[in-house]
């Protein structure tokens, strides 16, 4: 089977969810959230049945279906079911900041839209052409600018929106400006025949301006996944969208940069010339990302501010890695680190923003004393906090041990010394969550908290998997291998 | 005078260059939201010198042509979410301005 099906099928779930959403007359819009997440884990099914494609064929231009796209499509697919699920008891607040006439109006494209967003993750995850490159992040850009916006009685989402849409927009003129500039260097849209023409004795006089096209990609994909000094966008964004699609962009949007920062990237790691200049910048965008993300983090109040910095952090081991390509780590080899770190970047996140969106409140002062009042809860959010931090046993130690390792191999020892102190860093305001929940005393009526099935489900399967991967992760290494 | 490579790109480098500053420097998100599709134009009007100077056995890459017509719809449709976004933006807050977008501090 063509894996090219696999996008097919997400994009007619997407639409087919509009056509359900737009004939029938039941005003419970979870019924549609429970048909995509049906539909979504189908197709993840069916991801393990499709075959490569064909080498010469007209989708081999443009698409890759290599284990490490198929891996960031299962990636994409799971992560838009625990939004789907994350999304059915958010709805109550979603309906609250939308106008509508009728009961249950205007929430359906709140299903919908992660759906397709989805389909663009996974045509980011096989890209191999500059124009899919393009198109794919655009699809996933506009649908979030859609979806942060969405709650349009809300100050803060309308705000959020905005400057997420200005900032997005700005990223999208500095990718297609950098595409053009290195297609005008290479002559080429294909990252592999642009591959071709930098290793085959490439004139030394073009390479500025080359390095001008990457330099401006970089940025772009720099916002994408919150980069320094990029990163100016992520805390208002994630603190004024709606929570399931706070914890979309932390993972989905971060994670399909950097497939494709690796696959943009890998044609000029194979030149010196050009890999000895991007990788210092790369190494100095690593580090400043580190030591903003984690610093920032310490004096946040706000549970999703300081879950933004912390992806802003975490964005930072992952950049620490991608310096470390070069005459060391040469082709793919720092890949899979950089993939299992992402997976458990996922199970973690969403794990802590379930958490966040069933507590009803963002200000950890919110979570004082919540051992007493919600005891799994808290457990679970213990869990993440321990794994974010990076507390032996936990996915997040593993991840973290995976990235430093490839970072010592490549002889980066500064990124790892800024590395292990902010680690240091991380601990404190990861843990200051977790002294709120267990040491601080319950606030006077502070409400019970409800938790429906579907969280608790989702909650028990992260928490468990967090551990497990923590200690066996040969599951998930063999599928990047 | 011939008009070179160099000619388009200087063109298109001074848009861009118009296109950011204005996104830097503009206060009104509507003027901002303008200087965004200006950078987007510009880097198509260098795609298309780019293709029409580089002729291999005298024909143009055509797959940057089809990535123009690529940027082109998809500013198209940023424009609809954009313009749609700050349509709801002013209806609730009765402002375009950046300033006024302060709800979000720590």
């Amino acid at each position: 089977m063509n894996p090219l099906v696999l996008e097919v099928l997400v994009v007619s779930l997407g639409i087919a969810l509009l056509m359900v959403e737009a004939f029938s007359p039941k005003p419970d819009k979870r019924l549609l959230a429970w048909i995509g997440m049906a539909g979504l884990a189908t197709v993840f099914v069916l991801t393990f049945f499709v075959g490569t494609v064909p080498p010469g064929s007209p989708t081999a231009a443009f698409y890759t279906a290599d284990s490490f796209a198929i891996f960031f499509k299962r990636f994409a697919l799971v992560s838009t079911i625990l939004v789907l699920a994350m999304s059915i008891d958010y709805l109550p607040v979603v309906a609250r900041f939308v106008p509508s006439e009728r009961e249950g109006g205007g929430l359906g494209e709140f299903l919908a839209l992660p759906v397709l967003t989805c389909a663009g993750l996974m045509w980011m995850a096989s890209a191999a052409d500059f124009i899919s490159i393009f198109v794919s992040l655009e699809l996933v850009t506009i649908s979030f600018y859609v979806l942060v916006a969405y709650m349009r009685r809300s100050n803060a989402g309308l705000e959020a929106g905005t400057k997420y849409l200005i900032l997005g927009a700005l990223s999208t003129g500095f990718v297609v400006y950098g595409i053009t500039w290195i297609f005008g260097m290479t002559g080429q849209t294909n990252l592999r025949a642009i591959s071709e023409v930098v290793t085959g004795g490439y004139p030394a006089a073009n390479i500025p301006a080359l390095l001008f096209g990457v330099g401006l990609v970089i940025i772009a994909l720099g916002f994408k996944v919150a980069a320094f000094p990029f990163q100016f966008w992520v805390p208002d964004v994630y603190q004024g969208a709606p929570t399931p699609i706070t914890a979309f962009l932390s993972v989905g949007s971060k994670a399909a940069g950097f497939v494709v920062l690796l696959r943009v990237l890998e044609p000029f790691s194979a030149v010196p010339a050009i890999w000895e200049k991007l990788s210092a910048v790369l190494a100095v965008v690593a580090g400043a990302t580190l030591i903003y993300g984690n610093l920032a983090a310490i004096p946040q109040q706000n549970l999703k501010r300081l879950l933004s910095y912390s992806s802003v952090g975490h964005a930072g081991y992952l950049l620490m890695a991608v310096a470390s390509i070069g005459a060391v780590l040469p082709g793919r080899e720092a890949w899979p680190a950089i993939g299992f770190y992402l997976a458990a970047y996922l199970l973690m996140t969403f794990l802590a923003f379930f958490v966040l969106a069933v507590a009803g409140g963002d200000e950890i002062s919110h979570f004082n004393g919540l051992a007493r009042r919600a005891p799994w809860l808290a457990a679970a959010l213990l869990v993440s906090m321990i794994s974010l931090a990076g507390i032996p046993f936990t996915a997040g130690f593993l991840g973290k041990l995976l990235l430093f390792d490839v970072a010592l191999s490549a002889g980066n020892y500064v990124l790892v010394g800024i590395g292990v102190l902010t680690v240091a860093c991380g601990f404190y305001f990861y843990l200051r969550v977790v002294g709120a929940m267990y040491w601080q005393p319950v606030p006077d009526g502070a409400a019970p908290i409800r938790v429906s099935v579907t969280a608790k489900v989702a909650m028990a399967l992260l928490a468990v998997l967090i551990f497990v991967l923590g200690v066996f992760p040969q599951p998930v290494l063999s599928l990047l291998d | 005078m011939e008009v070179s490579l160099a000619h388009y790109l200087a063109v298109s480098g001074l848009l861009f260059a118009i296109g950011m500053a204005g996104v830097l420097l503009r206060r009104n998100i509507l003027v901002i939201f303008m200087c965004l599709e200006l950078m987007l134009n510009a880097a198509n009007l260098s795609l298309v010198a780019f293709t029409r100077f580089h002729l291999v056995d005298g024909l143009p890459n055509f797959n940057a042509q089809v990535l123009v017509f690529f940027i082109i719809t998809v500013a198209a449709a940023e424009v609809a979410v954009g313009l749609a976004i700050i349509v709801a933006l002013f209806r609730k807050m009765q402002t375009t301005h950046v300033e006024d977008l302060n709800s979000l501090k720590f």
